[in-house]
């Protein structure tokens, strides 16, 4: 009986792998890319999101205010005090946040994300990967 | 277990898998794959060390989910089908219980990306829900076999 079992969960697991295999080829044309770290997305998976994405600017004000992405809100570690009641005022709850950076190595992103699903418990939060210069090179 | 009710505990745990499966396949709002969002819910869980594996698992549980509640409808593979919507099951109880012990906050994934964070003890008694019923439906397919 045993043998009966693991021979009938050998199938299902493996009539599983072919349909996963044929759809992994064609969907995962974004993993030849470097990949991603946990709860960063790419430009171009934003870009799909369209008017749904809000911005989070985890740069300094300075930068924000030389440049910043398209309606993206100011959240930065230094003033996160100052910024958070303005930032949950302006947005909008069916907006899924993608926070930024300058790109390269830089991780305020990551932390400003980390500290909004945290503090604010809001989960749907993303990192842009490459930041704003992926953003400029585009 | 009664024929009936078999019947109906079978087709809800096939609905539930099916479900959750194709939902992590397709995103149907926005109308492109759901595998980066089922790939970044995982990784919210923190326990997988190698992203490879992630995606990997991002490709394939869904469709070891559709596959097993389609099998729990074909004699032939229906103890087989239990077997792995159990050992799916343990591994959904496993993955909360312990982001809900770490404190994380989190969107499960279950079905799909999800716009608020999960209710863990909630979804910790579902999962524990699905397990029993799993464990039930082995019982019931093991004892039908013997008799086969």
């Amino acid at each position: 009986m045993i043998a009966r079992l693991l021979r009938q969960l050998a199938f299902v697991l493996v009539l599983a792998l072919a349909p996963a295999l044929v759809s992994g080829a064609w969907q995962l044309a974004w993993k030849k890319e470097e990949p991603l770290a946990p709860g960063e997305v790419r430009l171009a998976t934003a870009r799909e999101w369209g008017d749904k994405v809000q911005w989070v600017d985890a740069r300094s004000r300075a930068k924000y205010e030389r440049t910043h992405l398209p309606g993206a809100l100011l959240l930065n570690e230094d003033e996160w005090d100052t910024l958070v009641k303005p930032f949950i005022d302006e947005w909008d709850s069916d907006k899924t946040l993608v926070v930024y950076c300058d790109g390269g190595t830089c991780d305020a992103s990551h932390a400003v994300a980390a500290r909004i699903r945290k503090e604010l418990s809001i989960p749907d939060v993303y990192v842009l990967k490459g930041g704003f210069a992926e953003w400029e090179g585009k | 277990m009664g024929g009936k009710v078999i019947v109906i505990v079978r087709v809800i745990v096939a609905g539930v898998f099916l479900v959750a499966g194709v939902m992590k396949i397709w995103d149907f709002e926005h109308a492109r794959s759901a595998t980066p969002d089922f790939t970044i819910a995982i990784q919210q869980y923190r326990m997988l060390p190698w992203p490879d594996l992630t995606v990997a698992l991002a490709v394939y549980l869904p469709w070891l989910e559709v596959t097993a509640a389609l099998a729990l409808f074909v004699r032939r593979f229906a103890l087989g089908a239990a077997t792995a919507v159990l050992g799916m099951s343990a591994m959904f109880v496993v993955a909360i219980g312990s982001a809900w012990w770490r404190g994380l906050v989190l969107d499960c994934g279950c079905f799909g990306k999800g716009r608020a964070p999960t209710d863990l003890r909630l979804h910790l008694l579902a999962g524990a829900v699905l397990l029993a019923v799993a464990a039930a439906l082995i019982v019931h397919e093991w004892r039908r076999a013997r008799r086969d």
